[in-house]
Parts: C-alpha cells; structure tokens; sequence
C-alpha cells in the first residue's frame, strides 16, 4: 500500500508541474541562459553554466513542497505517510532532473569541448540529482516562497560566485558537483570522493527535509472511545503522525474544569 | 447512541492569546452538533484540535471512527482535476483508483458537481470548489465528519441541499460537527454548541 500511495503522489506532483507550461520552459531556459552569458569567458562557463542547473531543479522542488502546503496535513490524515510525500516527489523530480542535465551536458560537450566529457555530464547530473533533496529540504523548512527563494539564491549564488578552494565553497552542497566540473575541463581530478561527498550531503538533506516535513505536518493519534468496532481502531491506526510524549493527541493529560 | 467524539478539558493558546480554556464537547453517533461563536472564539482551532491537524496545549480528544475534516479555506491543488484529487485522497484512505473516482462522483453528482467539466480547479468557481472540498471529506466514508462552515460559496439550492444531506448523515449514525454563522438553520441541528471568546480578550477588545 505504501508503494502505491507514494506512486499517486509522484504522479500527481508531476501531472501539476508538467501542466506548468511557463514554469516549464524557464527550468529549461535558465541554465542554458546562464551557461550562454557565460560562455564567452572560456570554459569556465561550464562550470557555471553546469551548477546554475540547480537554480532549475531545487526551484522546482521547493515549490512542489510550497505549493501543497494546504492540502499536506489532510493529506497526512486521510492515510499519507510524511515520508511518502517526500518520496513521491523525490520519484518525479529525480528522472526528470536527469533528463534534463542529459540535453544540457550535450549542448555543454559540442560547445565548450571539455577534456573529460563524460565526467562533465556526470558532474550536471550530480548537480541536478542534488538539487531535489536540497530543494525540498529548504521548501520543508521556510515557512513560505519568499523566504525558500531567498535561501535558494544565496546558496547556490555563493557556490557559483566562490572559489572551490574556499571553505565556504566546502561547506555548501554542490561542492562535489562542482569538483567533477572542474575535473571535467581540468583533465585530471578525483571522482569517486566528490560522488560520496554528494551522495553523503544528498542523504543528510533529506533526513533534514524528512525532519522538517514530519514536524510540520504531523497529525495527532487520538485515544479510540471504548467500545468503539474495529472500524475506529483501523481508523487510528491509519493516522500515523505520532506526538511525543503526554497524552492521546500529545498533550498532557491533564484535566481541567469544564 | 454511542458518543464518537469527546473533547476534554482542551486548552489553546497562541502566544499570549487565550483561545481555547477547558472546553469540552461531546458528540453522539446520529447527533448533529452546530458549532456556534463570535469570530476569534476558536470554533476553527477547536475544529482543528479535533481532527488532529492542531496539538492542543492541555486536554484530550477520544473518537471512536475515522474523521473527515471538511476546512473552511479548501486546501485543493490548482493545477490537478477534480477525478486527480480523488485519486490521490481516495488512495490514501486505501481506496483503488476505480472505487475513489466511483465514490467521489457519487458524491459529487450529490452535490449537483458539474462532472462533464474536466477543468483544473483553479479554473473552477469557488462554491464548486468547495463542494469537491466537501466530497473528499466524505470519501472514505467517516463516521465523524468535522465541517467548518462547508457550503461556502454554494448557490441557494446547495445551500439547501446541503442541509438535507445533514439530515441524511445523521440517519446513518455519522456524528456531525457543523461551525456555522447562519442562525436560520440552526432548527435543523441538534444541539448547539456557542462557544464564547475567552474574558482576557473580550477585556482587551474593551480596552482598545
């Protein structure tokens, strides 16, 4: 049951953002436009061009958690699962991210000719995989679109504007990606380390986002009434969401004078 | 009858605001209950309380079914139809793809829903939104159903409509919670329940 409810839910995220026809096209045309301005000042561009791809994917990762706010917690209660819902969008947003960096690593490859092609196209998907764990975790941690956009902007504007070598450039999670660019257009350079440092910060966000998104849509288990048929005891098993500590609905059990 | 929901001694407050002070409500299988009070008294928070969507800061709430919870401000998807919506409410509740849309339109049709319209809800009024925002309530057929104010939007003969339903509800044993403003139809409950603003803040509307 658990497969299928995540299923519906990757299906109708997708059926939402693909009848997004404007939001559509500009998750195409932004990083190609990032990486065209760029590409001017030598192969440096896709390095750029290759990391702005995130500016496209977490967008629309964080307004796919953004945009269902109203309806999450009813969601949770009529029998979703946090997690499932996160899942879901992980399952839609994933392949087409993949899609996605395929055709521009293609463009990027017969414009700018990096030494290592296959580690450049490796190093977009990265980037672009990355993108929807991150942007998830941010849209399940603001508490609305300006904020999340914000974030979004300053971190990966920070990634593109710093030097690889900086500390801060470490600490943010398209490090990895960006080695492999570099790598890519450089001819030598690890791969397998900045694969498990994304794959690592990529896990860490979504225990983030799982975090978040539990807190913020959890749905209270109330006690079932005595004497109540096996219909209500299903019926409380199904409201998952979990309070921690006090009583049925997490609250102490305290009474207090009617 | 059986009781099917009972709230106990439930307290809630946002920040320094008292909303909520050891109210109780007990609803019977069968019983409509109108949910009555000025605006701010906390019939929405006690609505919410209910349903689980809100932790209550004391007290405790004991149901003896599954809830529906039908929100005063639908929480729809825009950009998915309403046969979408169905689906994905419906296979949370367990239901197959099939049972949800065949559920869902029974219902609906119920409500006089126009079905021929395949339009985004976006592209929809906002009483027909609200009737899909009444039928996913009712789905998985709840024996407790929680509607603050429901027929938002509903032109006349919903509106009517709706009523009649209620009385339908109750003859099927659901327990039946109804916030609502208008007096008129408050013949048709059972019992009403008014739930007053909480002194500390009539003193300061006083004040100011």
């Amino acid at each position: 049951m658990a497969a299928r409810r995540i299923a519906i839910m990757a299906e109708m995220h997708g059926r939402d953002l693909l009848r997004r026809h404007v939001a559509l096209a500009l998750l195409v045309a932004l990083p190609f436009s990032f990486y065209l301005a760029s590409a001017g000042s030598g192969q440096g561009a896709v390095a750029s061009g290759g990391v702005s791809m995130a500016f496209a994917i977490s967008g629309a990762a964080l307004f796919s958690v953004l945009s269902s706010r109203a309806a999450d917690q009813r969601l949770v209660l009529c029998g979703y699962r946090p997690f499932e819902m996160l899942l879901g969008r992980l399952i839609f947003l994933g392949p087409l991210a993949l899609v996605m960096s395929a055709g521009f690593s293609l463009a990027m490859a017969l414009i700018s000719e990096p030494t290592r092609p296959w580690v450049m196209a490796l190093g977009v998907a990265v980037v672009a995989l990355q993108s929807v764990p991150f942007g998830l975790a941010v849209g399940s941690a603001v508490p609305r679109e300006l904020e999340g956009t914000l974030v979004l902007i300053g971190v990966v504007g920070i990634q593109l504007a710093t030097r690889i070598d900086t500390v801060a450039s470490q600490m943010l999670p398209f490090y990895g990606p960006r080695r492999l660019l570099e790598s890519s257009l450089a001819g030598h350079g690890a791969i397998a380390e900045p694969l498990f440092q994304t794959f690592f910060y990529g896990l860490a966000l979504l225990i983030a986002a799982r975090l978040f998104v539990s807190r913020r849509v959890s749905v209270a288990r109330h006690d079932i009434l005595e004497g109540a048929g096996g219909g209500a005891r299903r019926a409380g098993r199904r409201r998952h969401a979990r309070r921690r500590g006090g009583g049925s609905n997490g609250t102490p059990q305290r009474r207090s004078a009617a | 009858m059986s009781t099917q929901l009972l709230a106990s001694g439930v307290c809630k407050r946002f920040g320094p605001t008292i909303i909520l002070d050891a109210v109780d409500l007990a609803v019977r299988a069968g019983e409509i209950v109108g949910l009555t009070g000025e605006n701010g008294a906390g019939k929405t928070t006690l609505m919410r309380i209910c349903a689980g969507l809100l932790q209550a800061d004391s007290g405790t709430i004991q149901v003896g079914g599954r809830i529906g919870y039908c929100p005063q401000i639908p929480g729809l998807f825009d950009l998915l139809t309403t046969d979408d919506h169905l689906v994905m409410f419906g296979r949370g509740a367990g239901m197959s793809r099939d049972e949800s849309v065949g559920r869902g339109h029974a219902l609906l049709e119920e409500f006089g829903y126009p079905l021929h319209e395949k339009a985004v809800t976006q592209d929809l009024s906002g009483g027909t939104r609200q009737k899909l925002n009444l039928a996913i309530a009712l789905l998985s057929d709840p024996s407790i159903l929680l509607l603050d104010e429901p027929y938002q939007g509903f032109d006349r003969g919903t509106y009517v409509n709706f009523w009649d339903h209620c009385e339908t509800w109750r003859q099927r044993g659901k327990a039946v919670v109804i916030v609502t403003h208008m007096l008129a139809e408050l013949a048709r409950v059972d019992r009403v329940v008014e739930l007053a603003a909480h002194p500390s803040r009539a003193h300061r509307w006083n004040e100011a």
